[in-house]
Order: C-alpha cells, then sequence, then structure tokens
C-alpha cells in the first residue's frame, strides 16, 4: 500500500507541475504603434518616400531600429514612405525628433524637426499569455505639437494631419506627415 | 499495479473460502470436477450504502502550494449492483501566476452523477473500476492583482507589473465531466482511489469587461476551446445501509446443497 501511496503522490506532484505558460502569439495584435504616411505637400494625394529619415526618442541616444539587416548607423535610417513608432505606455506624452538626410556629408540638408504626441491610454485584456495591451487615444486638441530642431533651420515637415485618434490597431495610418 | 495488489487484499481475509476453492480465475471453478461441485459456497451478497470521502490531492495541496487552498469530500450512493449515485463538493482558493498576469480565483462548486462500475467482482470483493458522467456547477469571484502590458516594440523602458486589485464577483460557470475511476476495498470500510476528469464547459458568466475567467473552482484551468481536465485521490468510508443477495447470473452448473 506505501508503494502505491508513493505512486500516485508523485503522479499528483507531476500533475501539479503541468502548468506551462503559454506563448503570446506574436500574430495577436497588442500594443499598437503609432503609424505615420509620408505624403507629398505639392501633390497631397501622393505618396512620398523620406530619405535617410532617422527617428530618435526625447531623452534616447539610439533611434528607432527599421533596417534590423542594416550596420550600426544604417539600421536606424529608413528611405520609406512610411513608419511606425511606439508611444510610451507609462506615459501620455510621447517626443521624438525626425531628422531628414541623416548622416549626410553635406550638413545643410540635414534637418531636424521635433513632433510631441499627446494621448490618453487605456489598458484592454487580451489574453492569459499576453496579458494586456494598452491601446491609445489622441486628445482631442493640439494632439500633435511640431517645433523646430535647436538649429533654427526651418521646419522639413510642413503639416501633419490626423487621419484616426483612435490608435488601436497597426492596420491603419494614424497621422499623414507632409512635406 | 493498484488494483492487483488491492485484489489481494480481499482474498486473504476469506481464508476460509480460499481453503476450498483454489486461486484460479472464475471460469475454471465452473469447470471443477463433479466431486468439489458439491462444496457449499456461502451465498454472495452485496453491501449497499453510502461512501463518503475526502480527496487527498487538494488537501496535501496546500502543503507544498502556498498559492492554493482546497478541498474535496465525495460521496457515492449505490442504486443498483452496476450504478452509483455520485457527488463531489468543493471549494478552492487558487492563485495563478502567469507570466503576465497574477490572479486568485475564490468558490466553491457542486458536481452530481452517476458511476457505472465496469468491473466484475468475485467472491466479496468490493473494487470498482468506473466509467461516469457529472454536472458540474461553480460560483467564485475572481480577482487581477497584478499585470503587464505586452508591448511588442520594447523602445522605451520595459514598464514593470501594474498592481490592479481589481476583484469580479458573481461570476458562476457550468460544465459536463466525463470521469473514470478505480476504487479498491484497503480494509474493512476503506477505500482508496483516483479518478481522472475531462471537462467541457457548458455555460460561463465571465467578468463583464476587460478580463475572462482564467481558473473556475472545480473545472480547474480554463484553456481555448472550453476544455478542462482534472484529477483526484480520495480516501473513503462505507457506511453499509443493506445487503442484497446476488442471484447466480449464469447458471450453467447449479450449485447442490
Amino acid at each position: 500500500m506505501k508503494k502505491i501511496v508513493l505512486l500516485v503522490f508523485i503522479a499528483a506532484l507531476s500533475f501539479s507541475s503541468c502548468e506551462k505558460d503559454d506563448i503570446c502569439d506574436a500574430n495577436t495584435p497588442t500594443t499598437p504603434r503609432l503609424v505615420i504616411d509620408f505624403y507629398d505637400i505639392n501633390i497631397p494625394s501622393s505618396k512620398k518616400s523620406v530619405t535617410n529619415l532617422k527617428v530618435v526618442g526625447a531623452g534616447m541616444t539610439d533611434g528607432i531600429i527599421f533596417n534590423t539587416s542594416g550596420t550600426a548607423i544604417t539600421k536606424y535610417l529608413t528611405s520609406g514612405n512610411t513608419i511606425s513608432i511606439p508611444l510610451k505606455i507609462d506615459a501620455d506624452a510621447t517626443s521624438y525628433s525626425f531628422t531628414l538626410n541623416s548622416g549626410n556629408t553635406n550638413t545643410a540638408l540635414i534637418n531636424l524637426d521635433n513632433i510631441k504626441i499627446e494621448y490618453t491610454r487605456t489598458n484592454v485584456y487580451v489574453s492569459r499569455a499576453c496579458g494586456f495591451k494598452t491601446v491609445f487615444t489622441l486628445n482631442p486638441i493640439n494632439p500633435i505639437t511640431l517645433t523646430d530642431g535647436a538649429v533654427p533651420d526651418q521646419k522639413w515637415i510642413k503639416y501633419i494631419s490626423v487621419e484616426k485618434s483612435n490608435i488601436d490597431t497597426e492596420n491603419e495610418t494614424h497621422l499623414k506627415v507632409f512635406f | 499495479m493498484f488494483l492487483a495488489q488491492a485484489q489481494e487484499k480481499p482474498t486473504l481475509e476469506t481464508t476460509r473460502t480460499q481453503e476450498l476453492l483454489p486461486l484460479k480465475p472464475k471460469q475454471e471453478i465452473e469447470k471443477l470436477p463433479e466431486a468439489k461441485k458439491a462444496v457449499e459456497i456461502p451465498p454472495k451478497t452485496d453491501r449497499y450504502g453510502v461512501r463518503v470521502g475526502v480527496d487527498l490531492f487538494k488537501l496535501t495541496r496546500a502543503l507544498y502550494d502556498k498559492n492554493y487552498k482546497g478541498i474535496e469530500f465525495t460521496g457515492d450512493y449505490r442504486l443498483t449492483k452496476k450504478y452509483y449515485l455520485a457527488a463531489e463538493i468543493g471549494s478552492e482558493n487558487k492563485t495563478t501566476d502567469d507570466d503576465r498576469l497574477n490572479t486568485t480565483a475564490k468558490g466553491s462548486y457542486l458536481k452530481v452523477g452517476f458511476d457505472y462500475n465496469a468491473y466484475e467482482n468475485w467472491l466479496d470483493m468490493e473494487n470498482v473500476i468506473s466509467i461516469g458522467m457529472r454536472y458540474g456547477f461553480s460560483s467564485f469571484s475572481q480577482e487581477l492583482n497584478s499585470y503587464k502590458i505586452y508591448n511588442p516594440n520594447p523602445y522605451w523602458v520595459e514598464v514593470p507589473a501594474l498592481t490592479e486589485g481589481q476583484k469580479y464577483s458573481g461570476l458562476s460557470a457550468s460544465w459536463v465531466e466525463i470521469v473514470t475511476g478505480v476504487k479498491a476495498r484497503v480494509f474493512n470500510n476503506v477505500f482508496m482511489g483516483f479518478s481522472f476528469r475531462m471537462n467541457v464547459l457548458v455555460t460561463n458568466k465571465q467578468p463583464s469587461s476587460n478580463f475572462e475567467n482564467l481558473y473556475i473552482p472545480g473545472f480547474n484551468r480554463t484553456y481555448n476551446g472550453n476544455f478542462g481536465a482534472g484529477f483526484n485521490y480520495t480516501v473513503s468510508y462505507l457506511i453499509p445501509i443493506y445487503k442484497k443477495k446476488v442471484k447466480t447470473e449464469t447458471p450453467k452448473t447449479p450449485i447442490k446443497k
């Protein structure tokens, strides 16, 4: 009988340790990033690619990695017409500097603008594995503040329009930047 | 192994019968030569009564798992030779620490159903190898102790777990269980056994918003697709109420008196 008790006890123990943590599927929509599309100021319906844009968060030294296969310098640069940038999930405002022609040998072409995004946050339950996500709502009044960099070189960004103030998925464009 | 050992015990107790009968399976007893058939066999009786027990698995789990407190009482009443009315009643308080969520479920449950004993006992053995069904009902609350926000793009500093302490009360669920179990008489009226259960949720009253039922007392952890599983390990005591004589089922070789 003792043997049986021991056996069942071992079985019981192994059962209790069976509670595996499942893994959050990468395809599950979780905390979304802010999706920005770039447009031509002269032809507002036409998308326009930026050249060597570097986006750095205020207070951060490294930029957002756009190109994981790039070198130490080029991985922070993008020359596409759309970017996705993460918002702070522990504050109601996030500031970024947008540097056009970053790293260009002709320093006259390098232009830095600051963008401050203000919003409110809601934490939404996703699942056991993923926990919660944060969704954002851009402030109805002055959600975006565009300022020139420390060097007064005129803003390269001419206009920013809010396309979608509820940021809960990355499948849509939230901001349009015209330059 | 469990069964083999358990079966030996009752036979040892009935030494009187054993002296007269060789230790061979039942079929062979019937083929005994004429001379030995004349031996008087005491009439076989089945005991009917209420068996009450406690789940040792839940009881002992509190000793090694500080996040768990629980108790379950089991009971069955023998209706016929093969069928038992069966029920479990219990209470659980379990804190689950997942990667991103820390939750506590608290509540009580009741399961009612039947067991069918598929085991052919011989002599005065009273073992049970059963398959059965239960309908379970649980009333509970869930508390979200802390949570983490999943951020697939951790450019900014990783945000630590947020403490919440939000309690969701008045939750309930009901489900169907398929139970397979074993009970063996170890001595006198004391039985030991265990059972495995596969559960399917029928109803599930979830928190009104922003959360879901992650652990249901009695049902255990919830998985996608409404399925669950359970286990118990019981020690139980039979309170005999009456005895019933067993009719000879296969009167191929009638016993002479």
